[in-house]
């Protein structure tokens, strides 16, 4: 059953093509990787994707609502981990946390602030505000209020960076769980070698156009690995070919 | 920095609709001064240079507060803007040098912006109606003058205030007992005060005695160099970040305002946080009450100062209140990054609101103090009842007018020509007709009332307008 359907998405900003009729689709309980050179429109499908930009043409269907008619539903269906981790500068880790929960109407918000603070060791830090943060306290932080609602889908854009080994560890067993109790995850991510693990399905977009879509299985049959998918996707050859 | 400012305000409204603001600035000043002669009987030239002078002095202390928007860019340096005041955490520069380079770009950038197109105008409007060029000349020098004088005031202030909050208040303490001062035992003079005045009036068309000119615009030159210097070197950036902790207000907030609910509850619980911990709530206080002091400051100058009988009322003072009270909503809007709210199940439309609400929370109490202790200074209670509702009115049509405009970006949307002229139009139209209203009160009182309340009725119907149609407006805008 497919919980993402995006068709024939276009986006220009200014004289500049974005994205280029790309048209995905992400079935239930995937953890879906999506690829691609800096620059080739990953974070502006996201924000499509996810309400947060509305695109020239094209049409985006997230667990049952139509994106661009209704963000604000997606949005409280969804959790959002963004490239930048912004979160507001003058509250505390639990007050961020207690602010998501009283937006989306949370019940036990205590105890999920609880969880998700022990679970990001962020505990002995609560009390310290945003802008005094380390980028990987901030990082966990926005894993935590995207987690904090349970959603049915997960979109992360880049969720290992700034994180240490043993968080990154930590973040992809999560993940893997999450999958197995029946969750979606939509991942873009420079780290190959950990998306290779986890995700199951994958799309490579380069200057705005899909260039590679399809199972993890299928696109690397023959020995390949994602590195090479990727760097041949894009029109770079490797050593040896 | 000066590509990266002009890239800043031409962000929100287009580079070719921000350009558009130096022309209009142009257009407005030929007008002046092919329309000089009208207003020189009823204002006396001296009088317009002295305006002049104040509102460029006052123009450069809004500006120059960069010590203070400095230090709020650096604690952003991870959002998704970054400034080139960040530069020296990342480049053999020191802070010091940076913050001396906004020094400069604003210098610069604002004369290009305002006062080199006011005074292009002028020369335009020279060979109409014979004004010299030399006179320009001066007039433009000692207004540049003025300006850079409040640049470099403004700049140490800000300086100061990160750094020790104490003699940040004597020193402003100073600063407003000179000025009070003036105002009331005419000592010190105005020239000694803003010494570009002292220039001006010594030479053409005003006086002649350069010599005394000279040492007023020594003086002047003198004190900028010298507040921007003690600026440079008192600029002290915390690099260290803070290990401080802080308790758990936003729960507190949260279950204190009962009379609110839901989103809006929420959303306006953490303003109030945001406010406290950002320090912003001293910052509006001092832009909220400082303009409202300087307005009876002038009020009183006319009167009694340059002995101009003008009917200035309780309910004159009340309408203006509304209007000075827009800056603290252009506050609300600088506190903070809003661009996780792009993460949430939240809309643009629903944190303007709750801004306006935010708004009207923090103003209301000021706001009727002022108009109280006025009516009671001025021995106007009986018209007490009618400043309160003009207030109350002009207060929440102006909010509303500027939220409907210029959404959660105020501060660079009033850069953008179009927005400015029906900004400046819906304020100051009914701001005139309440002003000329409010004066015809002892002539003939039910005239007045009965226009004053047409007036108001205007406005209300308007705000409620304004307020449905921010939805509209601003719903598919991006935090």
């Amino acid at each position: 059953m497919a919980v993402l359907e995006a068709r024939e998405i276009v986006k220009d900003f200014g004289g500049m093509r974005a994205l280029d009729h790309v048209t995905i689709t992400v079935n239930k309980g995937d953890f879906f990787g999506f690829f691609g050179p800096n620059g080739a429109g990953k974070t502006t499908l996201i924000r499509i994707l996810t309400g947060q930009l509305a695109p020239n043409s094209g049409s985006v269907n997230v667990l049952g609502v139509d994106v661009v008619k209704n963000p604000l539903k997606v949005k409280e269906l969804i959790g959002i981990v963004p490239e930048v981790e912004s979160p507001p500068t003058y509250l505390t880790a639990y007050e961020y946390l207690y602010f998501v929960g009283k937006v989306r109407n949370l019940d036990k918000l205590e105890d999920r602030i609880e969880r998700w603070l022990t679970f990001f060791d962020l505990e002995e830090k609560k009390g310290t505000i945003c802008k005094d943060m380390s980028k990987g306290m901030r990082q966990k932080l926005m894993l935590a209020s995207a987690f904090i609602h349970e959603p049915a889908l997960l979109f992360l854009d880049e969720p290992f960076i700034n994180l240490d080994p043993i968080y990154q560890r930590i973040l992809r067993d999560f993940l893997e769980d999450y999958i197995s109790k029946g969750g979606t995850v939509f991942m873009a991510s420079h780290i190959l070698e950990i998306a290779e693990r986890l995700c199951n399905r994958l799309s490579i977009v380069n200057l705005g156009k899909v260039v590679a879509h399809g199972s993890m299985e299928e696109l690397l049959k023959g020995g390949d690995n994602l590195e090479r998918l990727f760097l041949r996707s894009v029109g770079i050859e490797t050593r040896g070919e | 920095m000066l590509k990266e400012e002009f890239r800043t305000h031409s962000s929100y409204s287009g580079g070719t609709r921000f350009l558009t603001f130096p022309v209009f600035v142009f257009i407005l000043s030929l007008l002046s001064g092919l329309t000089l002669d009208k207003m020189t009987e009823a204002v006396p030239l001296s009088q317009l240079g002295t305006f002049a002078h104040l509102s460029s002095f006052l123009y450069g202390l809004s500006v120059g507060a960069f010590g203070l928007m400095g230090r709020e860019y650096l604690d952003r340096r991870y959002g998704r803007n970054n400034y080139l005041v960040a530069m020296p955490y990342l480049l053999p520069l020191s802070f010091r040098t940076t913050f001396l380079g906004i020094y400069f770009r604003d210098a610069v950038f604002y004369v290009l912006l305002m006062l080199l197109p006011a005074t292009l105008g002028l020369l335009a409007a020279a060979p109409f109606v014979g004004f010299s060029l030399v006179s320009i000349g001066l007039l433009f020098g000692s207004v540049l003058l003025a300006f850079m004088f409040g640049l470099s005031l403004s700049f140490l202030a800000s300086v100061v205030f990160i750094r020790n909050m104490k003699v940040f208040i004597g020193f402003t303490a100073v600063i407003a007992a000179l000025f009070v001062g003036q105002g009331v035992f005419g000592l010190p003079e105005l020239e000694v005060l803003i010494p570009s005045l002292g220039f001006q009036s010594n030479v053409r068309p005003f006086g002649d005695d350069a010599s005394s000119a000279l040492l007023y615009a020594g003086a002047s030159v003198a004190l900028t160099v010298a507040f921007a210097v003690a600026a440079y070197f008192l600029v002290e950036v915390r690099i260290s970040i803070s290990s401080q902790s802080y308790s758990e207000i936003l729960p507190k907030y949260h279950s204190k305002m009962t009379w609110l609910s839901g989103l809006n509850r929420t959303l306006v619980a953490k303003e109030f946080v945001d406010l406290r911990r950002s320090g912003t709530v001293a910052k509006m206080f001092f832009s909220f009450v400082l303009p409202l002091l300087f307005l009876s400051f002038t009020v009183w100058f006319v009167n009694y100062g340059l002995a101009i009988p003008v009917g200035f009322n309780a309910v004159f003072y009340a309408a203006m209140v509304g209007f000075v009270a827009v800056l603290m909503y252009s506050w609300l809007n600088n506190i903070d990054l809003a661009e996780y709210y792009s993460l949430l199940p939240v809309t643009v439309p629903q944190l303007i609101k709750v801004r306006m609400m935010v708004f009207l929370m923090l103003t209301s109490g000021v706001s009727v103090f002022f108009v109280v202790a006025i009516a009671l200074l001025n021995g106007e209670t009986q018209l007490l009842w009618l400043a309160l509702i003009v207030m109350v009115v002009t207060s929440v049509y102006i909010v509303t007018m500027t939220a409907y405009l210029t959404g959660l970006k105020t501060n660079s949307f009033l850069f953008d020509t179009g927005i400015l002229m029906r900004f400046s139009v819906m304020s100051f139209l009914p701001d005139v007709c309440l002003t000329i209203l409010s004066f015809s009160l002892t002539a003939n009182w039910v005239f007045a009332v009965f226009g004053i309340a047409l007036v108001l009725g205007v406005l209300s119907v308007t705000t409620l307008i304004l307020y449905r149609g921010i939805p509209a407006k601003w719903g598919s805008a991006s935090f």
